[in-house]
């Protein structure tokens, strides 16, 4: 079996060659005097059309058609290689045209959007191994439910059993809008605890206007809130997982588009020039 | 709403041709005509074991009975004429291996649109159009496979003829283990086919029929497995017997371990280990070789106050050998006890502690048979292939050490083969593993299952974790599939390559699978009909269930969807079966 450092590897000579031999042939017609946009325009539009298939394969996952995984490498590394052929392509200039601008930005976008989901990729389930329970994204809403539906219990209890103004004040202040759905979204993704921490604080410095019975209730409380956090983090790090895509996808199609687009343009203008 | 009749047991005979003349005629048969018909109960009488448990089968000359490879769910006794068993395989060209059917390239993508929106839809016309699926192997009209050249076959290879009256394949049909022997008919033979719950009811009513196999299993089967050991590969056929001769077969646990498991699993790791039956325990006098015939054995060493498992034992391999070997080898000339010397030139006792994890079937070689047949008489020049001697045992300064060695040789980390180990989960032959680290959580997978099994998902991404990986809620296939015990139509079954799978037209959705299956990997399901609709059982309303499981998506065309639609390469169906080597290589890359 091979291993994933010697893919790698693998995988980054054959873009490096790829790049050299396109940088020949890219030389030898610049030598010829032909228009160097042609080859590498055709070449950049029909990689970016290979890439957009792997959406395509997703949807027939029963077709023997190479494995996702190695779909997702060639779409990996043929992106990078785009990156080369686009350079080339508008010459490492700034395009000034309106149409050539907006194809410029639409194709940023999505590589840029390519490598923030390759990073995210990465990065992220690591981060769900090492904190929370395992949980399936759409399942999150039920928990949180339950989590919301085991408060408000423990702090009915508070107040039959101990007529517990802390907890009431608290719990109307502070714990409602928290328990209300997920929260502190871009804290969770700056891996910050800060707002996790103030909530316990909080808690903690009410008990000294507590009784021992009511500790024990803010116990159990405190105990929720830290699953309750946990679960926001999961749900915040599987929605950026899963959203990312959303800005990505759109962008590709819209490139694609565009491209097309411009090469009806080029092709349309290319006689009066 | 559609209501049908309610299945029942029975419902599907194994020969829907089957009459009541030819029960008559195998009735007068030794050795059923010998047997009581007062031990069978009346909800499963002799005769109607024999009626829709059997088929009478008619094979030309060189017609293949049983290929070695395959897996065995019923086995045979030859009315008349005579058979051959080929003790020393033949080439897989000659067997005539097809491969199980797979959707073609036009059907196989006709599923992105022909999947249906409801879940759990069933065509109900193939429920009750069995025998014209069974047509297909009616005699005369399926694709039996044949020898051409049978006089060359006999001439090329050793086989052993079995004439009327014989019984064989109950082994492979009782044991859920593979054929060991192809079998070919020699001019016209007349066969009974027995599915393996009619030998079952059979061999648990008759005292005799039971000690008949059991013998036939010291006999045919004992030999079999000895010789497929490589250490007795180099035995005549006179030293192997007398090897078998003196070869102890044990069982330990309970063969029915799954109904236990789910309550062991709630009770302590100390508790459920102390639950398993010792085998051969960590500081004894090597007594033997133990070689595991079926089942599972934890291999553990003693440390602190519990044991620590550092490995487990599958079918087909054995302990005590190295053990065996290091004493043997330290043992002067001509001196019949060990001498002690230096740290790491002792003799030793047993350096670990053997269970069985659920039950084992264990084959014990005694120590003087395996230093005379496989040792002796030349100290210098032992009679087994010296690759085979393992290397001395280095004593280690500390059980933690050991343990380490241990692991380390195994390139796996001490938690996950607990976890492994204790869950059973060494039982698979394709669990699904995920490895947390890269899983995206993007459900690829669950789409890809989905997608490929009309909509249905038939695994939950969810179960339980060590570090960061975790063991899906998949069929893992287990090499014994306890799943299939009980079943009484026989739905549930090994393809030929090993996969377990349930044939939905002749499921009654009685759960017996279901509840069997001790990693909860078998759901029932309600079924619908094409319209939408829920199907009803015609006479209560109660909805009509079936089991649905993985099934490794056998009927596609690029194998499990599931693996090959991560495209992260975080899920991998692993096999169990080769020492973690496989899950090792995974995990390591």
């Amino acid at each position: 079996m091979i291993t994933l450092a010697s893919r790698c590897r693998r995988n980054i000579a054959i873009i490096v060659l790829a790049a050299i031999l396109g940088g020949l042939v890219y030389t030898i017609y610049s030598l010829s005097l032909r228009h160097t946009s042609f080859i590498s325009g055709w070449t950049l539009f029909l990689i970016m059309l290979a890439l957009a298939l792997y959406n395509a394969r997703k949807k027939l996952p029963f077709m023997p058609w190479a494995n996702s995984s190695t779909w997702l490498q060639f779409h990996i590394y043929a992106g990078f290689f785009t990156f080369v052929l686009f350079l080339f392509h508008v010459k490492f200039r700034v395009p000034n045209g309106t149409l050539e601008a907006t194809l410029a930005f639409l194709y940023l976008g999505v590589f840029g959007s390519g490598i923030v989901g390759l990073l995210i990729s990465r990065s992220i389930p690591r981060r769900l191994t090492t904190r929370g329970e395992e949980i399936i994204f759409e399942r999150i809403p039920v928990f949180q439910r339950r989590l919301r539906e085991a408060l408000e219990q423990l702090v009915s209890r508070a107040l039959k059993e101990t007529r517990s103004l802390p907890i009431a004040e608290l719990y109307a202040k502070r714990l409602l809008p928290f328990f209300a759905g997920p929260r502190h979204f871009w804290w969770h993704l700056v891996q910050s605890n800060r707002p996790r921490y103030a909530l316990l604080n909080e808690l903690e410095a009410f008990n000294r206007y507590m009784t021992p019975e009511e500790q024990e209730i803010a116990a159990q409380i405190a105990a929720l809130i830290t699953t309750k956090d946990d679960l926001d983090y999961h749900y915040v790090h599987q929605a950026v997982l899963k959203y990312w895509l959303f800005i990505h996808i759109p962008l590709t199609y819209s490139l694609l588009l565009f491209s097309l687009l411009h090469g009806v343009m080029v092709y349309a203008f290319i006689g009066r020039i | 709403m559609k209501a049908i009749p309610r299945p029942q047991r029975w419902d599907n005979p194994f020969d829907p041709d089957m009459t009541e003349a030819d029960v008559d005629r195998i009735l007068s048969m030794s050795p059923f005509r010998e047997m009581n018909l007062d031990d069978f109960p009346a909800s499963t009488p002799l005769g109607g074991i024999l009626r829709n448990d059997t088929r009478i089968r008619r094979y030309q000359n060189g017609d293949i009975i049983v290929r070695e490879g395959d897996y065995g769910n019923s086995a045979f006794f030859i009315m008349s004429g005579s058979v051959r068993v080929v003790l020393d395989g033949l080439p897989t060209s000659m067997l005539g291996r097809l491969e199980p059917k797979r959707k073609g390239f036009f059907r196989a993508f006709a599923q992105l649109w022909r999947n249906h929106k409801e879940p759990e839809v069933r065509d109900t016309t193939r429920y009750v159009a069995h025998s014209g699926v069974r047509a297909r192997d009616d005699e005369g009209r399926d694709d039996r496979i044949f020898l051409q050249d049978v006089p060359g076959v006999l001439d090329a290879h050793n086989t052993a003829r079995m004439e009327a009256g014989a019984f064989f394949g109950e082994i492979a049909a009782l044991g859920r283990v593979e054929r060991t022997a192809t079998v070919f008919a020699e001019g016209e033979a007349e066969l009974l086919e027995i599915r393996w719950q009619g030998l079952r009811g059979i061999r648990r009513r008759d005292r005799k029929l039971k000690e008949h196999i059991d013998a036939l299993y010291r006999k045919n089967a004992l030999i079999t497995h000895l010789r497929e050991t490589p250490m007795f590969r180099h035995l005549s056929e006179e030293e192997l017997t007398e090897v078998a001769n003196q070869t102890v077969f044990e069982t330990y646990g309970d063969f029915d371990w799954y109904t236990s498991y789910k309550t062991m699993a709630e009770e302590s790791a100390a508790n459920r280990l102390a639950k398993e039956p010792i085998i051969a325990e960590e500081g004894h006098y090597p007594n033997g070789v133990i070689l595991i015939r079926s089942g599972f054995a934890r291999l553990s060493q003693r440390f602190g106050h519990g044991h620590r498992t550092i490995s487990y034992l599958g079918k087909g391999q054995y302990y005590g050998f190295d053990e065996i070997i290091h004493n043997w080898r330290q043992r002067s000339e001509g001196e019949t006890l060990p001498v002690w010397n230096e740290r790491g030139n002792q003799p030793v006792p047993l350096q670990y502690t053997l269970r069985a994890v659920g039950y084992a079937n264990v084959l014990i070689v005694p120590t003087p048979i395996i230093e005379k047949f496989v040792l002796d008489p030349d100290r210098e020049n032992p009679r087994i292939p010296l690759a085979l001697l393992p290397p001395p045992i280095v004593v280690a300064e500390s059980a933690e050490e050991d343990v380490q060695q241990e692991l380390t040789r195994l390139e796996i980390n001490e938690d996950m083969l607990e976890l492994l180990v204790e869950n059973r989960f060494i039982n698979g032959t394709a669990t699904m593993m995920i490895n947390l680290d890269r899983c995206t959580r993007c459900d690829d997978c669950v789409r890809a299952c989905a997608v490929a099994h009309d909509g249905n998902s038939r695994f939950i991404r969810h179960g339980p974790k060590v570090g960061n990986y975790m063991v899906a809620n998949a069929c893992m296939h287990c090499a014994d599939p306890v799943c299939m015990i009980g079943c009484p139509t026989g739905a549930i079954h090994r393809e030929v390559h090993g996969q377990v799978v349930i044939n939905d037209a002749t499921c009654i959705g009685c759960s017996t699978c279901a509840n069997s299956c001790p990693y909860h990997n078998i759901h029932m399901v309600e079924i619908r009909g094409k319209d939408g609709n829920f199907i009803l059982d015609q006479n209560t309303n109660a909805p009509i269930m079936k089991a649905t499981k993985c099934d490794l998506c056998i009927d596609q065309l690029g194998g499990p969807a599931c693996q090959r639609a991560c495209p992260h390469d975080a899920l991998r169906r692993v096999d169990m079966q080769d020492g973690l080597k496989s899950l090792a290589d995974w995990i390591n890359r």
